[in-house]
């Protein structure tokens, strides 16, 4: 694996409103909360209540962990030791192509790339995949680009042909 | 106009030196930057009866400040927050004196920013060795995305790919605020810059280079608010808080990755509500201090306050128009990224000189207002400076403002 993120230097703390959201990454599942009053969908999981109607009664939508990346950053200099050894990282962020409501809401995510940071783009298709950690109870998601677009944006040359 | 534009003042700013490190607790530097303002203001410990602070659980309190000066408070307040607490607690003074729960309030903020508890989870000597990521943390840090310079990264680099600019606009304000500080002997980075000189600076998280990174330090700084009838009877000729707009904030303010467009931040729902409330139009304002933290957080609330249109900040900062004696001059003390950090008081201070017409620079006669003028030989006043608009910053979800108004022009 590319990029490879030392997950014994961090430690995983689920909560009340967060741990089945975990249960879901163990098994390999990418979920969204779900609003089961008016099927509104977001993350983090850490909010317990639907924005769009105040409903607490709420489930969960499991996504195909498919999605575009909407911006990134490229890590430089680490600040969490986990990832001493992955600089430089791409995290992005990633709109998910499954989680679009009639009224223009979209559900964005956001994860660490495991490819070189020359080949993130923002435009770029990727999809989820699920990495083991020491903890049995903690799998990561990681992020992966999975295909090409024409006009992707890329920073390094947009700032070399910049005006 | 606002129904009590004009009523309140500041009338007193003081500070402790920036330091990195201190060597010093956050209760010492405030005491210290408190009766500083007090003094600067004319005030005696016993003038003063509300005190407030801000602090995100690093810093002492206003009880613990009191009570080592000697002060008996009729309100203290410590709230959580960071930046844009500033102009929200003088806005909340303003309040508290015109419902008559204190009379002169002293807002200051302490902190070991570079010695101590450092912003996004770093710690002093390197990276966390082992980090418990729990709350909000459970899915930032498990990507390695906790940093201001890594979460603001993210909405500067969509700015990029949405407006065509590049980060040659974010040099402009490192170049600009660097000059301001080459002319203040309290920054604490004063050589001036290029744009060359930001641009091979090396990354820290692109899109930032070191030179669009604030100096984190160590500090306290202090200002003290009360009535326009006070205020009179002070030392300095009064500086009256004209209008503004405190902590407001965006749709979806915690995640804000989720908002449509991730580069409309927080000052797009306040500047008309405070111009309104000034009674002023962008053209009045003679200079701004706009939140430095980075580069990109001075650039986007430019646009944010409507100062220029949408997208276009990357061109409005060309050609030095930040710069003192250029258009709109923009933290005049050099600010976050080249005087020092300190959540924000710092630029309300520097602009409460300016409009008294004593910025603290290299001119003999400083202090009683006489200035040349003179760039090369130090001086560092803005002439005929009247009015300011001061921006703050909490993240892309959260923003302040403060509209001032001087009399010694």
């Amino acid at each position: 694996m590319a990029k490879e993120i030392d997950y014994s230097k961090l430690r995983i703390l689920p909560d009340y409103d967060t741990r089945e959201w975990w249960e879901g990454a163990r098994q390999h599942k990418y979920l969204v909360r779900q609003c089961k009053q008016c099927g509104h969908r977001w993350f983090p999981p850490t909010f317990p209540a639907c924005s769009k109607c105040t409903s607490m009664d709420l489930g969960w939508f499991e996504t195909a962990g498919k999605g575009v990346i909407h911006s990134y950053v490229e890590v430089v200099q680490p600040v969490v030791g986990a990832f001493v050894g992955t600089v430089p990282y791409i995290v992005a962020i990633i709109e998910l192509d499954d989680c679009k409501e009639a009224d223009g809401t979209v559900t964005r995510v956001a994860g660490v790339l495991t490819n070189e940071e020359s080949e993130a783009a923002i435009g770029l298709p990727c999809e989820v995949l699920f990495e083991p950690t020491a903890d049995p109870k903690i799998v990561m998601p990681r992020w992966r680009i999975c295909g090409s677009v024409a006009g992707a944006w890329n920073f390094d040359r947009h700032e070399a042909a910049g005006r | 106009m606002g129904a009590l534009t004009d009523k309140y003042c500041i009338v007193g700013v003081g500070e402790t030196p920036h330091m990195r490190p201190s060597n010093r607790t956050t209760l010492s530097m405030a005491c210290e930057a408190v009766s500083k303002a007090l003094l600067d203001a004319g005030l005696k410990p016993s003038e003063v009866d509300g005190m407030t602070s801000y602090q995100v659980g690093d810093s002492t309190t206003a009880a613990h400040v009191a009570t080592s000066l000697g002060i008996r408070l009729n309100y203290s307040l410590d709230i959580f927050g960071g930046g844009s607490s500033t102009e929200a607690l003088v806005a909340h003074a303003i309040g508290l004196i015109e419902a008559g729960y204190a009379e002169t309030i002293v807002c200051f903020r302490s902190m070991n920013g570079r010695s101590g508890r450092r912003m996004g989870g770093q710690i002093p000597g390197g990276p966390i060795p082992v980090a418990n990521a729990d709350g909000d943390n459970q899915f930032n840090m498990g990507w390695g995305w906790t940093t201001p310079a890594q979460r603001f990264g993210m909405s500067a680099m969509r700015y990029l790919h949405d407006t065509g600019c590049t980060t040659k606009a974010f040099a402009e304000i490192a170049v600009a605020h660097r000059y301001h500080a080459s002319l203040n002997p309290k920054a604490r980075h004063r050589t001036p810059i290029t744009i060359e000189d930001h641009q091979r600076s090396r990354w820290v998280v692109k899109p930032f280079r070191l030179l669009d990174c604030c100096q984190e330090t160590d500090v306290s700084a202090a200002i003290v608010v009360t009535s326009r009838e006070r205020a009179y009877d002070l030392r300095h000729p009064p500086v009256f808080i004209m209008g503004g707009y405190a902590r407001t904030m965006t749709e979806n303010p915690q995640w804000n990755y989720s908002r449509p467009v991730l580069h409309y931040v927080a000052g797009n729902y306040g500047w008309k509500r405070a111009f309104g409330m000034a009674g002023i139009s962008h053209s009045d304002v003679d200079f701004v201090s706009c939140y430095d933290a980075f580069t990109f957080t001075t650039l986007i609330q430019l646009e944010a306050n409507g100062f220029c249109g949408p997208g276009e900040a990357g061109d409005f900062v060309k050609g030095g128009r930040l710069q003192i004696d250029h258009e709109l001059p923009s933290n005049l003390s050099g600010g976050h990224l080249s005087e020092g950090y300190t959540h924000g008081v710092q630029m309300v201070i520097e602009n409460v000189r300016q409009l008294r017409h004593r910025a603290d620079d290299a001119c003999p006669g400083w202090a009683v207002g006489k200035h040349t003028y003179d760039r090369a030989a130090g001086c560092r006043q803005v002439k005929d400076a009247r009015i300011c608009c001061g921006m703050a910053w909490g993240y892309e979800n959260m923003a302040s403002c403060l509209i001032l108004r001087g009399i010694a022009a």
